[in-house]
């Protein structure tokens, strides 16, 4: 019977699947995504990236918020404010270009990253996995183009 | 990521490789099978990699390529030991018999030589090389045999390691990544993910280079040998090709080989020893041309003239270890040293860095103040 049980989340797998980049997966493809992140947490203020500089990596926020804005100008520069649940950086992981905009800690936040290399791992590995993460991708960036046609601010 | 280090970076690139070479000297005993197992690991790693793809757990493949790995040599080992047992007399006679036959070309070759040349003969060429034969081989067991088994059993557990190291980091490989990658600041982080995934690459593409050329060095003298009609071609290539892994000295003591087993197996065809040289250097040509800048030579990505000196200083600092360990040990430390390079002369992660420290130091120190 043990074969044929459902797969029961752990925290943090319901943790992860409470993220909008994963929400769709499985908790087996949960757990095999888990094995590729990297957790990092930021102090309030502190730069997670510039702009301009190479991209490697697609930033998930746990907890906490995160200020995206241009270079060096935290106040009158902001773009966007994303919360827990939220990703960033997200083209890294399509290219190599350069980050079109800084990333601050707006407060003490937790984060999990996915390296570009493992994205593309999993893209030959785990085919299904890639395509669910690679279609809410797509789904966010189409969001986001939508808004900035239609002029809205995040 | 951008390339370009200055000369400094190249010193140190240059300096580390040395440093790392006489300390590699000193803990053999833990290199060679650390070597030996990123070798099978790197060469199970597709098997791995295509398992995962079927659908299997990382951890499930692993264990069944690297485990099947250790019991396939567990099979060979409980096969082979009963038969080279019963084939370790008849094998120390037919070296003598191959030792006699390299002595008498040898010796044929020289008288042949003192023939044209009279100063040769003048000088007994021939009597003073026969005499010196004569003398090692007579003295070869009793100075080296000993050495060489107290060698083999100290040897053999540390050997007997490497299947094993091999399975765990096909196992636990990624965990270590993601173990190092915690350590760092986050100022540096994603270079040093880069950092880790660019080493991976190098060394990977090394190592399965290596396992390529072997395997092509293997087939063309394979071909080579038996166009020339020497006995057991394939088992001669392959000694040959494992030989090569040593630059230089191995494919001198690969060349020797081939000639000593020409010359025994065909005593009245001096010419056969001499085609099986120039089959030799035909395929070491090849190598040097055309399979090595296929397999092991696109991973380095090196200047050829760097290769070829950094081979000297290799084997200069730690011998033949140091001939077999300096190109991966340059590789890794190229790409190491570029990395750090760029982080350490970039003002704007240093600074990054230094911001964040003062944060961590604040947020530490805020009850305190107040």
């Amino acid at each position: 019977m043990f074969l044929f049980s459902k797969e029961e989340d752990s925290p943090r797998l319901t943790q992860l699947r409470a993220l909008s980049l994963f929400s769709t997966l499985s908790p087996r493809e949960l757990k095999t995504v888990d094995g590729l992140l990297h957790e990092r947490s930021f102090l309030k203020d502190e730069v997670i990236f510039d702009q301009g500089e190479e991209g490697q990596a697609l930033y998930i926020i746990e907890t906490g918020s995160v200020l995206i804005c241009h270079q060096g100008e935290p106040v009158g520069g902001k773009i966007a404010e994303l919360a827990a649940g939220n990703f960033f950086g997200e083209l890294a992981l399509l290219d190599n270009s350069p980050r079109s905009a800084q990333a601050r800690a707006a407060e003490n936040c937790a984060m999990a990253v996915l390296f570009r290399a493992d994205f593309l791992g999993l893209l030959e590995t785990h085919a299904v996995i890639a395509s669910k993460i690679s279609l809410q991708l797509a789904r966010h960036i189409g969001r986001r183009l939508r808004k900035t046609v239609t002029g809205q601010t995040e | 990521m951008r390339r370009g280090s200055g000369p400094l970076v190249w010193v140190g690139i240059i300096a580390a490789t040395c440093l790392l070479l006489f300390l590699f000297k000193k803990i053999l005993w833990l290199v060679v099978p650390f070597l030996l197992a990123l070798i099978i690991y790197y060469f199970l790693q597709p098997a791995t990699h295509r398992l995962v793809l079927h659908g299997l757990h990382r951890k499930t493949a692993a264990a069944i390529t690297g485990g099947g790995f250790i019991l396939l040599l567990l099979l060979c080992a409980a096969l082979l030991f009963p038969w080279i047992s019963s084939h370790a007399v008849s094998w120390q006679e037919s070296m003598a018999r191959y030792i006699e036959g390299g002595s008498r070309l040898l010796q044929k070759t020289m008288d042949g030589l003192e023939a044209q040349f009279a100063f040769l003969e003048r000088a007994s060429l021939s009597r003073n090389v026969s005499e010196q034969m004569a003398a090692f081989t007579e003295t070869f067991a009793q100075r080296y045999l000993a050495d060489f088994v107290v060698t083999l059993a100290t040897w053999l557990p540390a050997l007997l390691l490497a299947p094993f190291l091999a399975f765990f980091f096909l196992r636990d490989g990624r965990r270590f990544t993601r173990f190092v990658a915690n350590a760092v600041p986050n100022a540096f982080f994603e270079r040093t993910l880069f950092l880790m995934h660019e080493m991976d690459r190098t060394a990977r593409a090394y190592f399965q280079g290596l396992i390529s050329l072997t395997i092509l060095d293997t087939v063309a003298l394979a071909i080579g040998l038996w166009i020339i009609g020497m006995s057991a071609p394939v088992l001669l290539g392959l000694v040959c090709a494992v030989l090569a892994w040593v630059p230089y000295v191995g494919s001198i003591l690969g060349c020797l080989l081939v000639v000593l087993v020409a010359a025994t197996d065909f005593p009245l065809d001096p010419l056969m020893a001499y085609g099986a040289i120039v089959v030799f250097i035909l395929v070491r040509l090849l190598d040097d041309f055309v399979f090595m800048p296929l397999t092991i030579g696109r991973s380095l990505r090196m200047h050829p003239l760097l290769t070829v000196l950094m081979i000297f200083v290799g084997g200069a600092i730690a011998g033949v270890a140091g001939l077999m360990l300096v190109l991966p040990l340059l590789g890794v430390a190229m790409v190491v040293g570029e990395t750090v390079g760029m982080i350490v002369t970039d003002p704007r992660l240093q600074a990054r860095h230094a911001y964040a420290r003062r944060l961590r130091n604040e947020q530490a120190a805020a009850d305190l103040q107040a």
